[in-house]
């Protein structure tokens, strides 16, 4: 028996109206319960293809199925199982911590009871309770990251998709996320995410694809990219086009 | 773990309520943060209206059709400051979400199209509807308390509102800074209403001028208030509502259009 993909992604094309082609021919699967980790350089194509995936931006062509549900024609039902924490801020600043995690579980059709409960759960659960009245502008970076983290899990999403979610946090509140997205995987999330650190990469991911230039160029099992010494660092910058010894240290 | 699903009674009649209402929740808190600019800004700019054309000057005026002129001037004035928040609410809300990307959490939720553009007016025909109130009261104190028929007059504060709530949509897609986001208000709506009709009657105007009221929609909005008023009509009615809706279905329909290709809003 064959399950449903948590992510079908078929010959994905998204061209902006600049005419640049930011993903072309891109072809993926993220199975249930996967921790799937998506490498990529700079302007590879990682924000894009998830952009697409989530709403953000149109898709020029191919098809995008979440958990069997056509992101673009039913897009209703399958954004209902998408949790987003996107790489920007992109919140009303001058709302309150709580208000942007309420909002965000109103939009989803949750009540008021339901708000008011997973709010309370995830202010408490990120440490937010003596800030939960602040306003978005008042916090410090790791702060912001953090709400943004609840607001894309107030709904209990099937999916969780991470865009660089420990882009600029401190070592503790990475680390605390590392063992709280462990957690969140090992009762059957499934969670795609993005970092330019392998290390996270290494650390929590069961399946890797690399990105480059709009098309991935490596996908499989974690332990596949360690099969030769150099292990993922290697693997990637090859699976990129670059000689893992034209970035050693000292290198001409 | 608990698998949250949308409660039935939140899609009833295929309609996310909940995502609906917390658009129009969002937008409330956003404009009580600004009270002053929302609300009191158009209510002082009333009452100097008010004061010094009914007043002052329309204390040196005839009586326009039986009517004193503090009693013509209201439904003009009124106008100018529901078409201003009508159009200032939708293009600030539309816009901001832009400018700050915060647009992305309702392109990312479970929200139609028509969900998204119904919050936004619902949003903009409250502010206009409380901003009226207060012109209102202002105009009472000044005497002016006709009211000839209350249906027609809310009926012309939710058509006015919705047709420059859905402008101020179309406007806040396009526009790239705020430089643009005001070309609008400034170059159409401020002269055409100024000259719809909101200080004289058409027979006062020259009658090569009659043709350019006649021509003007505004004159269709303030002609249909002050009827609703002082039962003061000076054009056909029924062209009246045809424009009024007429207008809403063509603006609906675009804005609706834009919303489905994603213009200005997805990338």
């Amino acid at each position: 028996m064959t399950t449903t993909p948590a992510i079908n992604i078929e010959h994905l094309r998204k061209a902006y109206r600049t005419g640049t082609v930011a993903v072309q021919d891109l072809s993926m699967q993220v199975q249930p319960g996967d921790f799937f980790g998506f490498l990529g350089p700079n302007g590879a194509g990682k924000s894009t293809t998830i952009h697409c995936i989530t709403g953000i931006a149109t898709v020029t062509s191919g098809k995008i199925e979440i958990f069997g549900i056509d992101a673009v024609k039913n897009y209703r039902e399958a954004r209902r199982m998408i949790g987003l924490s996107p790489q920007e801020f992109n919140v009303d600043t001058f709302a309150t911590v709580t208000q942007i995690v309420d909002w965000m579980g109103g939009y989803f059709g949750m009540n008021a009871a339901q708000r008011k409960s997973r709010t309370d759960m995830l202010i408490q659960r990120f440490d937010l309770t003596q800030h939960a009245k602040k306003s978005f502008r008042e916090l410090s970076g790791g702060l912001k990251r953090r709400v943004i983290l609840a607001r894309a899990l107030v709904h209990d999403p099937k999916l969780l998709i991470l865009d660089e979610p420990t882009a600029g946090v401190d070592v503790e509140l990475r680390l605390d996320l590392w063992r709280y997205l462990q957690e969140l995987n090992a009762e059957g999330k499934t969670i795609l995410l993005t970092s330019h650190y392998l290390e996270e990469i290494e650390r929590l991911c069961k399946t890797i694809a690399v990105i480059a230039g709009g098309k991935i160029v490596r996908q499989g099992p974690k332990q596949d990219f360690f099969t030769v010494p150099g292990g993922l660092e290697k693997a990637y910058l090859e699976a990129t086009g670059h000689r893992a010894d034209q970035f050693a240290v000292g290198a001409a | 773990m608990s698998d949250l699903t949308l409660p039935e009674a939140t899609r009833h009649m295929g309609i996310n309520w909940i995502g609906l209402g917390t658009i129009i929740r969002r937008e409330w808190s956003r404009v009580w943060r600004v009270p002053v600019q929302a609300f009191l800004a158009p209510w002082i700019s009333a009452l100097m209206f008010i004061f010094i054309f009914g007043f002052v000057v329309g204390g040196n005026i005839r009586h326009i059709a039986g009517h004193r002129y503090v009693e013509f001037v209201l439904p003009g004035v009124l106008m100018l400051n529901i078409v201003n928040a009508a159009f200032l609410q939708s293009t600030s809300q539309i816009y901001f979400q832009r400018f700050l990307r915060y647009i992305e959490e309702t392109l990312v939720a479970p929200l139609s199209y028509v969900e998204m553009i119904i919050g936004s007016l619902t949003m903009t025909i409250v502010r206009s509807v409380v901003t009226a109130v207060g012109i209102l009261l202002i105009g009472m104190a000044f005497g002016a308390t006709h009211m000839n028929n209350i249906f027609e007059f809310v009926f012309w504060i939710v058509a006015v509102s919705i047709i420059f709530g859905l402008l101020g949509i179309i406007i806040a897609l396009w526009a790239n800074n705020f430089e643009q986001l005001t070309m609008l208000n400034v170059f159409f709506i401020a002269p055409l209403s100024f000259v719809g009709g909101v200080f004289n009657t058409v027979s006062m105007l020259p009658p090569w001028l009659k043709w350019l009221a006649y021509a003007n929609p505004f004159f269709y909005f303030i002609n249909g208030l002050r009827d609703s008023m002082i039962g003061f009509d000076e054009g056909p009615r029924l062209l009246g509502y045809g424009v009024a809706f007429g207008l809403i279905a063509v603006l609906g329909g675009w804005t609706w259009r834009l919303f489905s290709i994603g213009y200005g809003l997805r990338e």
